[in-house]
């Protein structure tokens, strides 16, 4: 798949960048320029203070369009930096721009040995002929086009989900978007009141149903799961498991009611967090969406007449099917799960008044007149505790969940208009009401609301007292005094972690999860929507907690992640891949054990099984090449070759001097040699002489540097390099604590 | 370990606190305030307390009478929480608590109560004048003796004085009680309480806390003038007259409610003009900042606070008055009604506000700064510094 042109001698031009004084001012460029033109092959050798700027860009331009030149090597800063742009420029002239080998003299040499300048020239010399070896043996690789599919599947319709649908299928992408719940609108649904607008989650799940029902671009699935997915970006195949709900379509609107109000089977129902208990025949809520009601048929036990009677209306023929969907790419938006108190946590599960936030959340939807009930008990104070399930000391979930200050405070706001005379107690660690939801802190304490503050090391202690519950906080505030309340409900604000079903879906897509189990974007800040799975993206929740505001952003981005990748209908990868010589090969399984990206597969060759790389998943990571028993792979880009060249370049014995006044250039000839050689023989003298002295006693560097009468700095150098070679070890500390002692090793 | 009580906030705002529940604790009310140090650190502590609502934290504490409200923690308050004002109305709570009678905390928090107080007073002394005395005697020269002689006046005046007194007396035993008896930290050795005395004679002379209070600004005119010792020194003045007046009526009333025209350079008439001077200046410079609201210490006014004023204007203002018509010859019936208009608000702003309102800060102040070093010294002892 890499073509190899051989456009007859190479012509290597060498570019050498002063960087202003970076390099220049301990590296002796000219000397290097001196150096490299004596070098076989290499037609052009130019300095310049800037190689990055225009003229300095020109300068290469200019050599290759003359016909001088068809290789290239910068030696300037990290190609960090400026790899991208050397490249540009040789492919703007009409070369390959793998032709083009960058050479760090800067941050791994005038900057690393600013104390040195001889020796740093002197490796600066050895670097570049090392990146000259590379460029001769280099090759003109073409990049691997694949087609790609213009459609996405999006996993998870809840708010992020289906605003991604929207926005993907506004941009001309089909969309499949497939949601585990018979009903969408995930957790969005359950929170009743939101913040910023006051509207209720129901109707913005209302509004983006409306606008997916709009749009013929987008297939949603509802009550279906992922089952597998194979292929890589721009192919892939997924099979979705899609469950039957076994209500008959079209069925008379009340006779199903009627069926309803006779079934007597009841289970508690999830969507309220089990504060509640729903029919065997149910929809999450009135007016849920899809408008279809579901039967569960785990819970369900009609007898003979109850199914005569509604014949019409149940099902129980309906499968469960699999679909085949061919799609791009994927979006992972399968949201988080509120974090569940361990057992008495706080008082939970034990004491009857004490209940999460989200429980909360639909206590205060459902009920609707002007007084707060729970248990039986009106309600006219609430504790709120804050961190819950977040930021914990002694817990697996270290993070903030972001959203439930802001949540908690707005619920105190809440109850006050609906409830009027209900006075809420925040103890929290921080208020982390951020940015314009800073007012909504404001007018709670405004308002009347208590704030107590606690340290995590102390936590507020929960207890039962007869037909009280008392709450006991050491209020910072207060100079930590110990105050006690005792309000009648308890709410437990806790965060977010992330949906169980994550696992499932992390392990059928193989998408990295972080130590906090969510799962991990490339880069925090600069590619927050993107794996490193090529094709599948995340968004929403499942990333990392985030408000609606939050989720929809990242959705937003995923979507045109997504559509810029597949809207060219072929995806452009990177050529920097293996190939294995199938002659050679004897599948011995080596290479596709080592492979991180499972991009080795093993096939069939003329008769024996061979290894295969399947170039659209690799990428470049080189273990395969370092593992085969009989050499049969290489990698385009750092072919053997090449390294074998830029080895050879850099460590032949050379003679290296400084040029000095009046002196002839060298040229590498015996008498050089001779003369470091001599070099060499001298610094064992220094050895032999710090040894002799360690015979009779240990001593400390100040007393050898007084016997040897040596400077300090010298006799510490030889001394290290004897520690490392073994020839001495180091003692004791001396009394004053300076220095150590040292002896001979025995 | 105290109970949380989060009605108390509501209760004290009808003793004037505004938006206290606004504090979100920075701190920078206490960062700023000139009068709060690492002993005594206020008024964040006195909001946080107050809006927990423990009280008895409150009643322990003399700092909301260190506090001379300056108004720069008000000022300087992010969220506007007014803890200038937040010190003021416990001023007026603590009033309420050391009077064990209940009336104070009646006049504090129902407008009823207090004017019908006033109302009733004046009246009574109306309908005494009214009912024992009829209306005056001579009616060509001025004989207020007739009228009122002054030794009945002055049995008066001493009975009123004892009663008044006694009643101040055991508040501020109750104020002892919280602040002292009801510490169970500090043990006050007895000779504290004479080494310390000093204190209570120093500052209730001079108020000298109150040359602190306030932002020091440029020059020395500047600060008599708008800054440190404005309120310090119109307070001074008004609080001298107060006393000059209230020793020559309570203690030289034969000599003061002479008969005698004497000339204007005598002392019975310069004391009394140096006093009706102080006081009328003091209330009339009060009132018109209270009125226009242009500093941050009378922004807000309770119905007390103009009360105060104002009565003490008025029994000044009926004073003068009753002098002018008295030496200026004008009609004698003039002379009479003025005299009794003059104690129908005299008695009145004395028999409310000297127990049970205002004027009582003059026997609190000092006693609270006395306790506090008691208490201070007392730590030292223990601590061995």
């Amino acid at each position: 798949m890499f073509e190899t042109i051989i456009n007859g001698q190479p012509k290597i031009g060498v570019y050498i960048c002063h960087c202003g004084i970076n390099i220049a001012n301990k590296v002796d460029v000219y000397h290097v320029v001196d150096f490299v033109k004596t070098l076989p092959n290499v037609t052009v050798v130019r300095e310049y203070k800037f190689m990055c700027s225009d003229p300095g860009q020109n300068m290469i331009k200019e050599d290759i369009r003359k016909g001088e030149v068809n290789r290239v090597v910068v030696a300037s800063c990290s190609p960090k930096l400026h790899l991208y742009t050397f490249r540009n420029v040789a492919e703007r002239s009409g070369l390959n721009p793998y032709n083009y080998v960058q050479c760090n003299i800067r941050e791994q040499c005038s900057w690393a040995h600013s104390d040195k300048p001889e020796e740093g020239t002197e490796k600066a010399i050895r670097l570049l002929r090392a990146a000259i070896g590379k460029v001769r043996y280099s090759e003109a690789i073409a990049s691997i086009k694949i087609s790609a599919l213009n459609s996405v599947l999006i996993i998870g319709a809840g708010v992020s989900g289906m605003r991604a649908a929207i926005e993907l299928a506004d941009m001309g992408t089909e969309v499949f978007l497939i949601e585990k719940n018979h009903f969408v609108g995930g957790r969005a649904a359950q929170i009743g009141d939101l913040f910023s607008t006051d509207e209720k989650g129901k109707e913005i799940v209302s509004k983006l149903y409306n606008e997916i029902k709009k749009r013929e671009k987008i297939k949603l699935f509802t009550g279906s799961e992922l089952e597998s997915i194979s292929g890589s970006v721009g192919n892939f195949e997924a099979k979705v498991k899609v469950n039957p709900r076994y209500i008959k379509s079209g069925c008379d609107k009340d006779k199903l009611k009627d069926a309803i109000n006779e079934c007597t089977d009841e289970v508690p129902d999830e969507f309220n967090f089990n504060l509640t208990q729903r029919k065997a025949i149910y929809k999450n809520y009135d007016g849920a969406l899809p408008d279809i009601h579901v039967i569960d048929k785990k819970s369900f036990s009609p007898g003979e007449d109850f199914l005569k009677t509604y014949k019409d209306c149940i099902d129980f023929n309906q499968k469960t099917e699999i679909l085949n969907l061919d799609i791009g790419a994927v979006i992972l938006c399968t949201g988080f799960d509120p974090y569940e108190p361990a057992e008495n946590e706080y008082g939970y599960k034990q004491i009857d008044n004490v209940i999460t936030l989200q429980q909360f959340k639909r206590i205060i939807e459902l009920n609707n007149s002007d007084k707060l009930v729970y248990n039986g008990k009106n309600i006219k104070n609430v504790a709120f505790i804050y961190c819950v399930g977040s930021r914990q000391v002694n817990g697996d979930n270290k993070y903030c969940s972001r959203f439930c200050c802001t949540a908690a405070i707005h619920t105190s706001l809440i109850i006050k208009k609906k409830y009027q005379n209900v006075r809420s107690f925040h103890l929290f660690r921080d208020i982390r009401t951020y940015g314009k939801q800073e007012e909504l802190y404001d007018e709670a304490s405004r308002q009347g609301d208590i704030f107590l503050k606690f340290d995590a090391e102390e936590p507020p202690v929960v207890e039962r007292n007869g037909e009280f519950t008392t709450v006991k906080i050491k209020d910072i505030l207060s100079e930590r005094e110990e105050i006690e309340m005792t309000p009648d409900l308890i709410v437990l604000v806790t965060g977010m972690v992330p949906a169980k079903d994550n696992e499932k879906v992390a392990s059928i897509v193989k998408a990295p999860v972080g130590r906090d189990n969510f799962f991990n974007e490339v880069h925090p800040k600069l590619r927050p929507v993107e794996t490193v799975i090529d094709g599948i993206y995340i968004a929403g929740t499942c990333q990392g907690p985030k408000n609606i505001t939050e989720s929809v952003k990242s959705s937003l981005s995923a979507s045109a992640k997504a559509h810029s990748l597949l809207s060219k209908g072929e995806i452009e990868l990177e050529p920097i891949v293996a190939k294995i010589n199938e002659n050679i090969c004897e599948w011995c399984d080596k290479c596709a054990e080592v492979c991180d990206y499972d991009a080795i597969v093993k096939t069939e060759y003329k008769g024996k099984m061979v290894a295969t790389v399947n170039q659209v998943v690799c990428k470049g990571g080189g273990m395969c090449v370092s593992v085969c028993p009989v050499d049969a792979i290489d990698l385009a880009g750092y072919t053997n070759n090449e390294i074998e060249s830029m080895i050879d370049m850099m460590t032949k014995e050379i003679a290296v001097i400084m040029k000095k006044e009046g002196e002839e250039q060298p040229s590498g000839g015996e008498d050089i040699k001779e003369k470091s050689d001599q070099k060499m023989k001298e610094l064992p003298e220094v050895w032999k002489s710090i040894l002799k002295t360690l015979e009779t006693e240990e001593k400390n560097i100040p007393q050898i540097s007084k016997d040897l009468n040596l400077p300090q700095p010298v006799v510490t150098y030889n001394l290290m390099t004897l520690v490392k070679y073994g020839y001495i070890s180091p003692g004791e500390m001396d009394d004053k604590d300076e220095y150590y002692f040292y002896k001979l090793k025995q | 370990m105290f109970k949380l009580k989060p009605e108390f906030s509501t209760e004290l705002s009808e003793f004037g606190a505004v938006d206290i529940n606004a504090c979100y604790n920075c701190g920078n009310c206490t960062a700023i305030c000139p009068l709060s140090d690492e002993d005594n650190s206020f008024p964040r502590k006195m909001v946080r307390a107050s809006v927990l609502g423990l009280e008895d934290k409150i009643q322990i504490s003399a700092d909301p009478w260190l506090c001379y409200y300056c108004g720069e923690c008000s000022t300087t308050c992010p969220r506007e929480a007014n803890p200038g004002e937040l010190m003021m109305s416990l001023r007026r709570y603590l009033i309420s608590k050391y009077d064990w009678t209940g009336l104070s905390k009646k006049f504090y928090t129902s407008k009823k109560w207090e004017f019908g107080a006033i109302f009733l007073l004046a009246g009574l002394v109306f309908l005494l004048f009214a009912l024992l005395n009829g209306i005056p005697v001579s009616t060509d020269k001025v004989l207020l003796n007739e009228l009122a002689p002054w030794q009945i006046v002055e049995i008066g005046d001493w009975t009123m004085a004892a009663l008044l007194a006694g009643l101040l007396i055991s508040f501020i035993f109750n104020m002892y009680r919280k602040i002292i008896i009801k510490d169970e930290n500090i043990k006050i050795p007895l000779k504290l309480y004479f080494t310390e005395f000093w204190a209570l004679i120093f500052h209730f002379a001079s108020q000298w806390r109150f040359s602190d209070c306030e932002m020091k600004v440029k020059t020395f005119w500047k600060n008599i003038l708008e800054g440190k010792y404005n309120y310090w020194i119109v307070h001074w003045l008004l609080m001298s007259g107060y006393v000059i007046l209230f020793i020559m009526i309570v203690g030289f009333l034969g000599w003061f409610q002479t008969d005698k025209i004497h000339p204007w350079w005598h002392p019975q008439r310069l004391l009394g003009y140096y006093a009706t001077f102080g006081l009328v200046f003091g209330t009339v410079y009060f009132i018109i900042h209270r009125y226009k609201k242009d500093r941050e210490n009378t922004k807000y006014s309770h119905v007390t606070d103009w009360t105060f004023v104002v009565l003490l204007l008025m029994a000044a203002v009926s004073g003068i008055l009753m002098h002018i018509s008295r030496v200026s010859q004008l009609p004698v019936l003039l002379t009479y009604y003025m005299y009794v208009v003059h104690l129908m608000i005299v008695v009145p702003m004395l028999m409310i506000e000297v127990p049970f309102s205002k004027w009582s800060h003059l026997a609190y102040r000092p006693f609270a700064i006395y306790f506090d070093n008691l208490k201070k010294s007392a730590g030292k002892i223990k601590s061995g510094s």
